[in-house]
């Protein structure tokens, strides 16, 4: 493995927010399925969706911003980021290694829900159907694909903020707002409205309701894989671009 | 072979209408340690930044180890370990990861340099502690075993000894001398105070809001902070027979004007006046002169000495 991507992981398993979060996580998903009534005989697919994934999607645009700020943005505040920028090696590998780090660790702490607390409702419970292999696997997979484009965009505000309170705290309020706002827009510039409904921030709450890929028709894979996988690489280029430009202090 | 290290080419750097850098012609030789000397402000850490490749110049250019073009200054600096504006920590690692990660930033392989590394910085001994448990003489120590990691063949340690308690200034003036002696390192070292980095550096360069004002050779710089004593008398050649003969020293100099600057013994002038007295000589003028590192300093900024 590269170097910087070495490094990267390291401080990523020694990050105490990503543990924290993953210990959250992790409680969350083994005592909140305890709290809810619904009892024996529930249908695991209407469950898996209802539940889970629901919860999953909430937290999806704002944990990450916690371990945004403290994995990426506070490397300036400490200072590491001179060694890092001044190590001898070029601005747009370090970029592109923090956030293949970053958006792994996004992908670690979004995958927890839909692991653990499936497993652990399916033993409380016992669910008279699970849900579709394909589905659920199909969820995985889409998940992995919006933590990714989410910590883009995260990872380049994060790089522009350079201290972690400031980034946490935008992130936060730039996800718990951005959906509002454009809904606001596509409906008062209609010749947005198609941009707006396939970004990443409107695409994202479908996840939860769509078909399972058999069924999937060509626009599917365009709002669903394509777009959010572009969002990734151009908020990556563009982050790295400014990352270049940019002096450390 | 490359003599210089570092060479930096009118080099500038302004923020907004502030010339942190102007012009600036320095060149570090390979071998030496260079001291570079300005007040708060002065543009020190703006000029390192700049070699750190952590800030662009406005104009002007840098080489380093004979390299200019961006692509092999990136290369170059692998070459560097730096320690700029305070050590650069990781607060929840031990000193072993933070050494850890940022060796394999550099990609060095094997970890043996780290137990090197924390030994010969002193702390071997810290087991589980936290760096940001560390006193500020410790984060000093972790910073320069960090920036040793890799054997670096130039160190540039921007007012490292800045904060530190007496005893950690001499240890780590002892280490850097060893550093340079033993291992040849090439050091840039930075400081407010010029009698700080007196019997460290073998070069200075004095930067005074953005300007280099100077840059001289220890040797130099002694010469021109040399104390001496002022002596006018009715026969000055006689005199200098005397203080040849008497003190067994050849370490002065008659001047034009007939005044003789003797620069042995100026911390015994009652003796030299007595002798000279005896042997029937008339003192018209006799006082101590020269200037010493600081006051030499405060002129050549044209500053009035604080405090
Ligand atoms: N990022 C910056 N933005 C604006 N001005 C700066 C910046 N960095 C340094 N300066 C200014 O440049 C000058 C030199 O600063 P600096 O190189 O830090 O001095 P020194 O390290 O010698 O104390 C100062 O006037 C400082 O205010
Ligand atoms: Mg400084």
């Amino acid at each position: 493995m590269d170097n910087l991507l070495k490094s990267e992981w390291y401080k990523l398993r020694k990050d105490r927010s990503f543990w924290v979060l993953i210990l959250f996580l992790l409680a969350f998903a083994v005592l909140y399925p305890l709290t809810l009534q619904s009892g024996e005989g529930v249908n695991g697919n209407d469950y898996y969706r209802g539940y889970i994934l629901s919860i999953n999607n909430e937290i999806v645009r704002l944990l990450p911003a916690i371990l945004a700020g403290f994995f990426i943005a506070s490397e300036y505040s400490m200072g590491t980021m001179k060694s890092i920028a001044s190590s001898g090696n070029s601005r747009i590998r370090i970029y592109f290694a923090k956030l293949t780090v970053f958006s792994i660790g996004s992908i670690i702490i979004l995958l927890i829900l839909p692991i653990f607390m499936m497993g652990a409702s399916a033993i409380y419970k016992g669910f008279n159907a699970m849900p579709e292999w394909t589905f659920y696997l199909q969820s995985i997979g889409l998940i992995a694909i919006y933590a990714a484009a989410f910590a883009s965009i995260m990872a380049l505000f994060s790089t522009l903020l350079t201290d972690s309170g400031k980034a946490i705290g935008f992130l936060l309020l730039f996800f718990s707002l951005i959906g509002g706002l454009l809904e606001y827009l596509s409906a008062k510039v209609a010749f947005l409205e198609p941009f707006i409904t396939n970004s990443i921030f409107m695409s994202f709450e479908t996840i939860i309701t769509i078909d399972q890929i058999g069924h999937w028709n060509s626009d599917d894979v365009f709002t669903f894989v394509v777009v959010p996988l572009l969002t990734f690489l151009v908020f990556g280029f563009l982050g790295s671009f400014i990352f270049r430009k940019q002096e450390i202090k | 072979m490359n003599k210089y290290v570092l060479k930096s080419n009118r080099l500038s750097k302004k923020y907004h209408n502030n010339m942190a850098l102007n012009k600036v012609n320095v060149s570090i030789k390979k071998g030496s340690i260079y001291g570079f000397i300005g007040q708060n402000g002065a543009g020190k850490s703006t000029l390192i930044r700049v070699v750190c490749g952590l800030a662009y110049p406005t104009t002007g250019t840098i080489e380093l180890f004979g390299k200019n073009s961006e692509q092999e200054l990136i290369e170059a600096r692998k070459r560097i370990g730096t320690i700029i504006e305070g050590p650069a920590l990781y607060p929840n690692m031990t000193a072993f990861e933070n050494l850890e990660a940022h060796r394999l930033l550099k990609g060095i392989p094997g970890k043996e340099c780290i137990e090197k590394n924390l030994t010969l910085v002193g702390l071997q001994n810290t087991g589980k502690k936290k760096a940001k448990n560390f006193s500020l003489g410790m984060k000093q120590r972790l910073g320069l075993a960090i920036a040793l990691l890799g054997d670096p063949e130039f160190l540039i340690l921007d007012e490292p000894i800045n904060g530190l308690d007496p005893m950690g200034v001499v240890e780590i003036r002892e280490l850097l001398k060893k550093l340079n002696q033993e291992y040849g390192i090439t050091i840039l070292i930075s400081s407010h105070i010029l009698s700080e980095l007196h019997l460290l550096a073998t070069h200075y360069g004095i930067i005074h809001e953005g300007e280099l004002l100077e840059q001289l050779s220890a040797t130099e710089l002694n010469e021109k902070c040399q104390q001496y004593l002022h002596i006018k008398v009715d026969n000055p050649d006689k005199a200098a027979t005397v203080i040849e003969r008497r003190f067994t020293t050849q370490n002065f100099e008659v001047m034009p004007d007939g005044s003789i600057k003797l620069f042995a013994f100026v911390d015994v002038p009652g003796e030299i006046s007595k002798v000279l007295t005896n042997e029937g000589l008339v003192i018209e003028q006799f006082m101590p002169m020269g200037e010493d590192l600081e006051t030499y300093y405060t002129h050549l900024i044209g500053g009035v000495k604080r405090g």
